[in-house]
């Protein structure tokens, strides 16, 4: 190509302009065009078009360009509000691959001590228990079915039913502990089935086993004991009820007479 | 040559990191805000040549910038960042043609102006803003009688894309995009040469 019988292309001479050859055919292309007065003419008329494009171009297109002002405040307006999105945090997470590595090894590590330790682990306090005692009143305030007492003294009294699966996941992420290990809790109704409660999210909790002495067994046992007491007639229904989902710990005390629970 | 070297090396601006909710904008939100001051009039040019309306155009660059933006915060690749703008703009053009493409196969009898046609014709692009300047007249046919992809290939070009980044956006191989750039010139010193 760099003999002067031989004249470049007008795509080599427009991929030279461009600075689109590679270095090596740079170089030969721009040593024959020091020598090839044709291949230089002509390299410039092909400058020359493309001045004329770009003149009519840009000349005809700028002004229709808008003001920048207007969509610039737009712009700014909306990434704002989606910087302020709630998935912000993951995001951000996801923006620091070495915090995201560095998380990942200490995830690991974590996993590994809790296999080794799993078995005192568990035999202490269960997988992953947060003890819950008491009820949220905003949560769980207590419902009840609008039954009476002969309905709850029959001979087929309502008995409390298996929560559904799906509740009580539901009840477990109200509560914020939608890890938590199932076992450890029992979703239990505020005001039992026994005493007129209702299947309502809004009178279940999740009250954990493990809460060392107001759990869920000291509960039941409060249940059958105003049970027993409405039926026999020495509690009224209402106040049982009232009772029970005011303050489950203070009617135990009441009716069982004790501070403590007597199991 | 109209290779427009003033844009800087995209790829090599750095985040720091985004911030929630807050007054002060985060400094991804400076960044993207920035780079729409640097881009925002090279890809109004391109689309308005490819036939997009202001309005529509005006729409698509913000699209582009929101798309941006939430690319760059979910920590995807921050390589050749010029070109994924356009390529979004481009794809974003492309896609609301077929849509107005469609509504208008809906709403017309069979056997009337093809779309594409109105697709072209409709538009503030190059060919039409030509017709205004007499010494402009003739590049104004040239440009019309390209066709599309060549077009497209020659806005991209002035715009300052390099082949490759072309190729990019308009999904084409190196040396199509040369061949494309070649045939486009050789059309228009041809006529300069009447």
């Amino acid at each position: 190509m760099s003999s002067n019988n031989s004249h470049l292309s007008d795509q080599e001479l427009l991929l030279a302009a461009d600075g689109e050859l590679p270095p090596a055919r740079a170089e030969e292309v721009a040593s024959h065009l020091a020598e090839c007065w044709t291949c230089r003419v002509r390299k410039g008329e092909i400058e020359e078009s493309i001045r004329d494009f770009v003149h009519a171009y840009r000349g005809n297109l700028d002004p229709l360009l808008p003001s920048p002002a207007g969509p610039r405040a737009l712009l700014k307006a909306q990434i704002a509000e989606m910087a302020s999105a709630p998935q912000g945090w993951r995001i951000r997470w996801s923006q620091f691959a070495t915090l995201r590595y560095a998380g990942a090894a200490l995830f690991l590590v974590f996993l590994g001590l809790l296999i080794y330790f799993r078995p005192a682990f568990q035999s202490r306090q269960g997988f992953h228990v947060v003890p819950v005692s008491f009820p949220e009143p905003s949560l769980t305030p207590g419902v009840t079915a609008g039954v009476n007492r002969d309905q709850i003294c029959g001979s087929r009294p309502p008995k409390n039913r298996i929560v559904p699966a799906s509740l009580q996941r539901r009840v477990f992420e109200e509560y914020g502990i939608s890890g938590a290990e199932p076992r450890a809790y029992e979703v239990d109704y505020l005001i039992t089935p026994a005493l007129g409660g209702a299947d309502d999210i809004r009178n279940l909790w999740p009250q954990s086993y493990s809460s060392a002495v107001w759990n869920a067994r000291v509960k039941d046992a409060l249940e059958d004991r105003l049970h027993d007491l409405v039926c026999d007639g020495r509690l009224d229904l209402g106040t049982a009820q009232r009772d029970i989902s005011s303050d489950w710990i203070a009617a135990y005390k009441k009716y069982f007479e004790t501070d403590r629970p007597l199991q | 040559m109209f290779k427009d070297r003033a844009i800087p090396d995209l790829a090599a601006t750095t985040v720091s990191s985004a911030e929630g909710a807050s007054p002060k904008p985060t400094p991804l939100e400076e960044e993207v805000v920035a780079l729409f001051d640097q881009m925002q009039d090279r890809l109004l040019r391109y689309l308005f040549s490819t036939g997009v309306s202001v309005h529509d155009g005006e729409e698509i660059v913000q699209e582009v910038f929101l798309a941006l933006f939430q690319h760059l915060q979910r920590g995807k690749s921050r390589r050749n960042l010029r070109a994924w703008v356009f390529q979004v703009a481009h794809n974003l053009s492309v896609k609301r043609y077929l849509a107005k493409r469609r509504d208008r196969q809906n709403l017309v009898e069979p056997g009337d102006a093809p779309a594409e046609d109105t697709f072209v014709d409709r538009a503030p692009n190059p060919e039409d803003q030509l017709a205004s300047h007499q010494n402009h007249a003739r590049l104004q046919s040239v440009f019309r009688a390209l066709p599309e992809q060549d077009r497209r290939c020659l806005s991209l070009r002035a715009e300052g894309l390099t082949y490759r980044e072309i190729g990019k956006v308009l999904d084409m191989s190196l040396g199509a995009v040369a061949l494309s750039l070649g045939r486009s010139l050789a059309r228009f010193a041809r006529v300069e040469e009447r």
